[in-house]
């Protein structure tokens, strides 16, 4: 068996180990499904009772929301590897992850995997509700396209939760400004409205992360959203940011569990 | 005599240790000091574990046991000195050298409590990059030499502080390390789970293994080692 082939099969252990957890909470799907409703039903009340400027119908803004519902809960997933990742120093088990020939960069990677599945189910699931319940019309042309746009796009995204992983990892505090930094992206990036109705240094930052040009991207790709700039410049945006942040977020991470070797801290929780 | 030959038929003779040759697990001055400018837990301590070794170290609460089994295990590092297993460094090679040792860390943690004993196994076979072909074997030899049959399918947070630790030395023992260490393992156990962890070091030691031992001072043991050191005041003397 190859080294490559072993640590599949060790990615694989850890999807199956958060599966199988999952599953033990019994109520945990029934009750995040509920939360995308009362979200699709509050955002579909709201899109009849107020008129948005650049939308055409308020089907054209609901459709444009439910796709950043949809994308929270992807945002939420990557970064919930930090949460994870202080539970497992207190539980011990980062430890033996450490004490593994698959080690801790690898693990805590693998521990991405299974939260960003679930996200995806979920948010296939919101958007399938969007459509059952309130209507929402899918482009169903370009619909298969958003699977791989979306794949490229955590690519893209699962450095910040990496990041802050490291952060955890080095200080113990898990999301140590997680939430402020969900809340500023789910603002900068248009996941519940259009970036043009913020102030000009707000726009800003929305170029300077990758969740703007992939929300834009997915939406198009899903509710056929009109984009503000090509298929190809969104496209080349993510795959850029993915170049830059991946590599760098894992060194981070590796940096700070060494520095917890060295220093001796990494067993403290 | 029969016409079928046994093992008790032959006689072997090992060789003698041949001390050019790297030792399953080697620390060469190792120093450790939790606050700069205080006095070092661990200082410029030397152990050499040789094939078949049975090594005890003993010493009082918080005299630096854990810290120098954690050294040893490439959990931490130290401030000055190395960890070796066959010649190969923890900080350099830390993927082989976890391949070639196994901790099992003092305490009950290091467990997913709501995965089933047989899942936890499993999962920990995989981490540990056993074969593919053989980590099913693996686990149910762990669930038979441990005795985990009856709760093999049982969640660990519904288990007995002894049956966790039956289970956590059974997923020390799993991969087939060549070095074992155990820091306090008889924590919570009862007689026939003692039994069973003498087995299984038995079995380690008969493979070419070595085990390091790491217990407080005074404690009785059943169990006999070929050296025991006391640590005290960051220096491991032979008792």
């Amino acid at each position: 068996m190859s080294g490559f082939a072993e640590n599949l099969y060790a990615f694989g252990a850890v999807v199956r180990r958060d599966f199988h957890v999952f599953l033990s909470y019994r109520t945990r799907l029934v009750s995040q499904i509920l939360t995308s409703v009362f979200s699709l039903t509050l955002f579909y009340y709201v899109s009849r009772l107020v008129r948005v400027e650049g939308f055409t119908t308020p089907d054209r803004y609901f459709g444009f929301v439910v796709v950043g519902i949809a994308l929270v809960g992807v945002l939420y997933s990557c970064f919930a590897v930090s949460e994870t990742i202080r539970q497992e120093l207190v539980a011990g088990t980062f430890e033996r992850l450490l004490l593994s020939p698959f080690g801790g960069v690898r693990g805590a990677v693998a521990t991405t995997v299974f939260p960003l599945l679930y996200a995806f189910v979920l948010s296939s699931v919101t958007l399938g509700l969007g459509a059952a319940i309130f209507g929402l019309e899918l482009h169903w042309p370009t619909v298969p396209l958003a699977l791989p746009a979306l794949v490229l796009a955590l690519l893209a995204f699962l450095p910040f939760g990496l990041f802050f992983s490291a952060l955890t990892v080095a200080t113990k505090q898990a999301n140590v400004g997680a939430s402020w930094v969900i809340a500023l992206l789910s603002i900068v990036g248009g996941l519940y409205f259009p970036i043009a109705l913020l102030p000009g240094w707000a726009q800003l930052a929305a170029e300077v992360q990758p969740f703007t040009p992939a929300t834009e991207l997915l939406r198009h790709l899903l509710v056929n959203a009109p984009m503000e700039t090509s298929v190809g410049l969104a496209l080349a945006k993510i795959v850029g940011f993915a170049e830059v942040l991946l590599p760098a977020s894992l060194y981070a991470l590796y940096r700070a569990i060494r520095l917890g070797q060295r220093r001796g801290t990494i067993i403290e929780y | 005599m029969s016409g079928v030959l046994t093992a008790s038929d032959f006689e072997f003779e090992l060789p003698a240790p041949r001390r050019h040759l790297p030792m399953p697990l080697s620390l060469r001055g190792v120093s450790k000091a939790w606050d700069k400018g205080r006095v070092p837990v661990l200082n410029r301590v030397d152990l050499d574990l040789d094939v078949g070794d049975r090594v005890r170290i003993a010493g009082r609460n918080g005299v630096g046991k854990t810290t120098l089994m954690r050294i040893a295990a490439g959990l931490i590092d130290p401030d000055r000195g190395a960890a070796t297993v066959w010649g190969t460094s923890a900080i350099e090679h830390p993927e082989r050298y976890q391949r070639l040792v196994s901790f099992l860390p003092a305490g009950d943690r290091g467990l997913y409590a709501r995965l089933s004993v047989r899942r936890q196994l499993k999962f920990w076979a995989r981490i540990a990059l056993v074969p593919r072909g053989e980590v099913a074997a693996r686990v149910e030899e762990a669930i038979e030499i441990f005795n985990l049959r009856e709760l093999a399918d049982r969640r660990v947070d519904r288990m007995s502080m002894g049956q966790r630790q039956r289970l956590r030395i059974a997923m020390t023992f799993l991969p087939h390390p060549d070095v074992v260490l155990l820091d306090e393992p008889l924590t919570s156990l009862d007689g026939e789970g003692a039994e069973i962890l003498y087995g299984a070091i038995e079995r380690l030691l008969g493979k070419g293994g070595a085990l390091l031992w790491c217990s407080p001072a005074g404690e009785h043991l059943e169990y006999e080692f070929d050296r025991t050191y006391m640590l005290d005041e960051g220096k491991l003397v032979r008792e």
